[in-house]
């Protein structure tokens, strides 16, 4: 004779099912986090600017608004030209962290040009490098005015000329023939609820 | 049945393992989205940068501090290079986003947004003062913590006509003499002109010509020649500090002999680094105190830039640090109030938050906050200082309200 099931249990059993799985998501989803909670300190994780690249390039040119387009609206426009900047992230901890939080400034020969930063988390396995290329987008225009407000005075202290100035980088970026620096670097890492935030600095071509 | 039984016993331990040790380890309920338009790129980067570098430290250090009662902001920001049509566009991916606020920048950008972020009401706080801006019925959900460019400009004549008039050997002879230098295209600089040429005829000023001083001028001597024929008491300069500081040196070198009244974007640390001795006496509009200048609160703000952004030294930092906490920090009480009220929403951010602000103090050096239905704006006048013997000192707090009430109640709202 075989034993009739109760409805009860076999829904009882479905449930824990269920339950049993959503432990196991749980601790699989929020993984760095609890693994980070035993621990009392993290060291901080190194950052390394190891290359600059150029993701896109139109060369040099720069139209002002007297000029008309052929088609579009006139105005002041300028060569843009997209750099990667490609970073590598070692995590010296026993523990995964996360990268929340990634700032610095790029300097073309000691002129500030651009600031950059990059709001995508990502988590790096303990022990283990990660990658992070951070693009930023420099067009002529944009950078005439901020060399103008930010370096106008040094450039005239220097005796330069600002468009020979832009000529020289839009130019010479395709051989990197000029110094690039990342300064003033920040990058937020988190783990088990602690926080730890590291400068960085970097040069290419070295 | 034994088996079930282990197989329930198990099932419970690791049901229960993963809500003790997984899910205490993310300290935050909920996470909200604040967006952030900056110029760390472009025509105003001089003083937009350290803006933004402050705009991040401050959410860090609320987030820090229990974020949106016990919500962690997730602040997410984009460098649009001053340039409209990009402020447009990442306006619409921080939308696509789900910000609840945003966090923004210029006045062209802020006033070109003002009809969308009012459609969307998304409450939008920006580093542009304009009082185009403080006007509920026109711009329901533009704020900022400042006094407005018009009450900047308005004190800092008053000021220079309540302090420095009276010391000049032509004082109660004739009447002062007042102009403006700007740059004429920027909605920026040309903002407050209008409410600063009716001061000066409020005070009994003659006014001169203007005078167009591009953002991104050198050399202005064409300018300063043209204002040396109408031998001006006192000038107005509308620019942020590079072009400022070029100015006040070409006045310096060719005896202008006038003295200069600045807006706050054209006033800070730097003004005396690039412009020199010719800084000497100017006078300008601050909303807040100097970075590091001693204030409730600014303890937080220094050390959060040592903390947060080690890399830049503190000798670089500016009152533009400041100025972001400030935003920061009326946008952070907003949406604590309307969270309370059950209303994270960006209408119940301006009406159960904002709009609730009765003079809320920030400290930072700043005028206590006040924003009613019918009225956002923030202060009532402004703390106006002098770069004298080689440091910031407070020549007078103009309190416009007090002073002409029933024009800044009916008059003066808006422009």
């Amino acid at each position: 004779m075989s034993k009739k099931r109760s409805p009860i249990k076999a829904a009882l059993t479905v449930l824990i099912g269920i339950l049993f799985l959503a432990g196991m998501v749980g601790c699989a989803t929020t993984q760095g986090a609890g693994t980070a909670a035993k621990v009392s300190k993290i060291e901080p994780p190194q950052v390394k600017l190891v290359d600059v690249q150029l993701a896109h390039y139109w060369g040099w040119w720069y139209f002002s608004k007297k000029i008309k387009p052929l088609k579009g609206t006139p105005g002041n426009y300028g060569a843009p030209m997209d750099l990667s900047f490609v970073f590598e992230i070692t995590n010296p901890n026993p523990f995964p962290v996360q990268l929340d939080g990634f700032r610095f400034t790029v300097s073309f020969d000691n002129f500030d040009v651009n600031t950059l930063n990059a709001y995508e988390t990502q988590w790096i396995p303990a022990g283990k490098t990660n990658q992070l290329a951070v693009h930023g987008m420099f067009d002529a225009r944009t950078t005439l005015l901020s060399l103008l407000v930010t370096g106008g005075f040094k450039l005239k202290a220097k005796h330069l000329n600002v468009w020979q100035q832009l000529e020289k980088w839009w130019k010479g970026i395709a051989t990197f023939s000029f110094p690039i620096t990342v300064h003033g670097g920040a990058a937020t890492f988190h783990a088990g609820g602690k926080s730890v935030v590291v400068s960085f600095n970097g040069k290419f071509p070295k | 049945m034994k088996a079930r039984n282990i197989f329930l016993k198990f099932g419970i331990a690791i049901l229960v393992l993963g809500l003790i040790f997984c899910f205490p380890g993310m300290s935050f309920a909920k996470t909200i989205r604040v967006g952030g338009l900056m110029d760390m790129s472009g025509a105003t980067s001089d003083v937009g940068k350290d803006y933004a570098l402050g705009m991040a430290e401050a959410f860090q250090y609320i987030n820090a501090h229990g974020g949106v009662n016990g919500k962690k902001i997730k602040y997410t920001y984009f460098d649009y290079g001053y340039r409209i049509p990009e402020a447009l566009t990442k306006y619409t991916l921080l939308k696509r986003l789900h910000s609840i606020a945003i966090e923004g920048w210029g006045t062209g950008d802020t006033e070109a947004l003002s009809p969308t972020i009012t459609r969307d009401k998304i409450p939008y706080v920006s580093a542009s003062y304009s009082a185009h801006l403080t006007n509920p019925k026109k711009t329901p959900y533009n704020l900022f913590f400042a006094s407005d460019y018009s009450t900047n400009a308005r004190a800092c004549l008053t000021a220079w006509y309540d302090k420095i008039w009276p010391t000049k050997k032509d004082y109660g002879k004739r009447k002062p003499r007042f102009a403006c230098c700007y740059m004429f295209a920027s909605p920026y600089c040309s903002a407050p002109i209008k409410a600063i040429k009716d001061q000066a005829k409020l005070l009994g000023f003659e006014i001169g010509p203007d005078q167009n001083v591009s953002l991104f001028a050198l050399d202005t001597k064409s300018q300063i020649l043209a204002l040396k024929k109408f031998k001006p008491d006192v000038v107005w300069h509308g620019n942020t500090v590079m072009s400022v500081a070029a100015t006040l040196r070409d006045a310096y070198e060719l005896n202008l002999g006038a003295d200069w009244i600045i807006n706050n974007w054209g006033f800070g640390e730097n003004l005396p680094k690039l412009a020199g001795k010719a800084a000497e006496g100017a006078i300008g509009a601050t909303p807040c105190a100097f970075f590091g200048q001693k204030s409730d609160h600014m303890d937080d703000v220094v050390a959060s830039a040592k903390k947060y952004d080690p890399g830049v030294p503190l000798s670089k930092r500016t009152i533009r640090t400041v100025q972001a906490w400030g935003d920061a920090m009326i946008l952070w009480e907003a949406m604590k109030r309307a969270d309370k009220a059950g209303d994270l929403t960006g209408e119940g951010i301006l009406k159960k938050g904002f709009e609730t602000f009765r003079n809320f103090h920030i400290g930072l050096g700043a005028s206590d906050v006040t924003y009613t239905a019918t009225d956002h704006r923030p202060a009532p006048g402004c703390m106006i200082q002098q770069y004298k013997n080689g440091k910031f000192q407070r020549l007078e707090y103009v309190n416009l309200k007090k002073r002409w009430p029933n024009k800044w109640e009916k008059e003066w709202l808006g422009w």
